[in-house]
């Protein structure tokens, strides 16, 4: 297991979240979600680990395995094989035990309609049986000012009921934050805000385990991710590490005529059009800078790696057979 | 028992309780009234040749003052105003929360699901235990002002709304085993109705067709009958058999609720 960027000073060294070989199937229960016939086979031997003070990717598309994962882990599932503990707790024998310590956004979440925002989040923290003492600070940093708390719920627009959800799973400092796709209903400049403060709380030595398929999020923000496929694990690592491996895509401009490249160090798949040339560029930057300097060179674009195209390659020939996880 | 949980619950419920419980006390009073209003015009009309069956209405009579306490609490518009709560709110209490995805957020609290059952089921028991309390002080408050309170023992009073708790409470346990067993409200209200009706419906039918009387011991309304507990004949097989069908969806709710999958809402 890689080890963390940032560990909290003194807190412990145990992962929050440890995943042994964790399978869920779903069918043959009382209640089967989803429609169709047989068994749907939503985790297939997920062994992960978390460690403290980091903010853990877990990445797949709808359908991948995801909120089967997290729901698992919060003992609204039942797994079909494997285990799994929580802050050093049983998902299943400490569920209430654990909870007590963490906090969670679900997916799509929805809260009492009748409740004014501020009744909605003293009641969940009286059943918390914690001090809300982060709420102040998480209302102002997503502008969630008195005068939108004293307001019904109902009245509330889709990204307000996403800020409420924020601020009920991190209202009480919690250890560990479980976030089931946190952004989504958030406007950009919120995106932002919400951003600042989870890596607040990793700084704070909290662990941040959430969920998303939105790419750049999981690569602006989070020190390592799982890819998850039809619920199957696909990879694991420090999102650093996934990118330097990545090609990267360059692209110069000349002055009178193109240079043959074909030499510089890390470059490969050359491609000349007129007056610019585009290649990729595996490996440390600086040599291929040094390569290339030249009076001629008029303009020189490096393109970052991006998590999508991993995540892309991950997803490559992806079959129908996929469709199983949830 | 989570106190929060039982609070918010009656905080929720609140409006309806003050509206039920108001029609609850209005019908309770309007029953002694209407058997001392009509009480001669029925006998004349029996003795006229009407077939007296048709004057009684399940184990009520209103040819009694007990008898026409026993049909105020299993009129329809008993029936109703107690199974708001008993039926209604019990049905919709878990699967309600679950359809609209607010049972994810509840239950990420330091909540087991068992104490979360045991919460909701206290809260409806103290809104249908308001409710009954209403409609027999109705009746009681009425059963004085007409000046006929001799002809029943009114001490037994109490006794009546233990029975009838044990019958309200049987269907609201049934209500909520179905309310945890289901994802959708609907599919749990329709059970809780059509075991309601179906009890009902044996109830009533041996009032009208005397030779199928014997389908009333099967139905949980012929084990609370008012008139005779205030004339001072309860059974206690009765209190014995409603007891246990309080115990029997209750146990399924507490096996079945803490093992089921809480799939993402759909």
């Amino acid at each position: 297991m890689v080890a963390v960027d940032t560990p909290h000073p003194g807190a412990s060294t145990e992962p929050v979240i440890r995943t042994d070989r964790l399978t869920k199937h779903y069918g043959g229960g009382l209640h089967r979600p989803g429609h169709g016939t047989g068994t749907i086979r939503a985790l297939n031997a997920v062994s992960l680990e978390v460690e403290p003070g980091e903010i853990f990717g877990f990445l797949g598309p709808n359908g991948a395995g995801k909120t089967t994962m997290i729901r698992t882990l919060l003992g609204y599932l039942h797994a079909t094989s494997g285990s799994a503990t929580v802050l050093g707790l049983d998902v299943v024998n400490d569920s209430v035990a654990l909870r007590r310590r963490i906090g969670y956004l679900p997916g799509g979440i929805a809260t009492y309609g009748s409740l004014t925002g501020s009744a909605s989040l003293d009641y969940y923290a009286d059943l918390q049986q914690r001090e809300p003492v982060r709420r102040a600070e998480l209302a102002e940093r997503l502008q969630m000012p008195d005068s939108d708390l004293r307001r019904k719920v109902r009245d509330y627009s889709r990204g307000m009921r996403q800020k409420l959800g924020v601020i009920q799973a991190l209202q009480h400092d919690p250890e560990l934050a479980i976030l089931d796709e946190p952004t989504e209903g958030l406007d950009p400049l919120m995106q932002l805000a919400f951003y600042e403060i989870l890596e607040d709380l990793r700084d704070a030595g909290r662990t941040i385990f959430m969920s998303s398929h939105y790419l750049h999020e999981v690569e602006r923000i989070c020190n390592r991710v799982a890819i998850i496929r039809a619920g199957h694990l696909m990879a694991l690592q420090h999102v650093d590490e996934l990118l330097a491996r990545r090609k990267r895509r360059v692209t110069l401009r000349w002055r009178g005529g193109t240079p043959d490249l074909s030499g510089v160090p890390g470059i490969a798949d050359v491609i000349v059009l007129r007056d610019r040339t585009t290649a990729t560029l595996s490996g440390d930057v600086a040599p291929f800078v040094r390569a290339v300097a030249s009076p001629s060179l008029v303009d020189l674009l490096i393109e970052p790696a991006r998590l999508e195209e991993v995540f892309y390659e991950f997803y490559a020939g992806e079959d129908a057979a996929d469709g199983d996880a949830r | 028992m989570s106190l929060r949980i039982l609070r918010q619950t009656l905080y929720w419920q609140r409006t309806r309780m003050l509206v039920v419980g108001l029609v609850a006390l209005g019908w309770g009073a309007l029953v002694p009234t209407f058997y001392t209003t009509f009480q001669d015009l029925f006998a004349g009309l029996v003795e006229g040749g009407f077939p007296e069956n048709l004057l009684n209405f399940g184990s009520g009579s209103l040819f009694t003052l007990g008898g026409a306490m026993t049909i105020g609490v299993q009129h329809p518009i008993g029936i109703g105003l107690l199974a708001v709560f008993a039926v209604g709110a019990a049905a919709g209490a878990v699967a309600g929360e679950r359809e609209a995805g607010t049972l994810e957020v509840l239950l990420a609290r330091p909540l087991s699901r068992r104490r979360l059952y045991v919460s909701v089921g206290v809260a409806i028991l103290v809104a249908t235990g308001v409710t009954l309390a209403l409609l027999l002080a109705g009746q009681v408050l009425s059963i004085n002002l007409l000046g006929v309170a001799d002809e029943i023992d009114q001490w037994q009073v109490p006794m009546v709304w233990v029975n009838g708790m044990l019958l309200w409470g049987a269907f609201a346990a049934f209500s909520l085993a179905a309310s945890v067993s289901f994802d959708r409200r609907g599919p749990a209200i329709g059970l809780s109705l059509a075991y309601l009706g179906v009890n009902y419906f044996f109830e009533i039918l041996g009032t009208f067709l005397p030779d199928l009387a014997w389908t009333q011991e099967y139905s949980l309304f012929h084990h609370w009958n008012p008139g005779e507990i205030v004339t001072g004949k309860l059974d206690p097989f009765d209190l014995a058999l409603l007891g246990l069908a309080i115990v029997l969806p209750v146990l399924w709710a507490l096996i079945v609720f803490p093992r089921r999958d809480l799939a993402a809402p759909g």
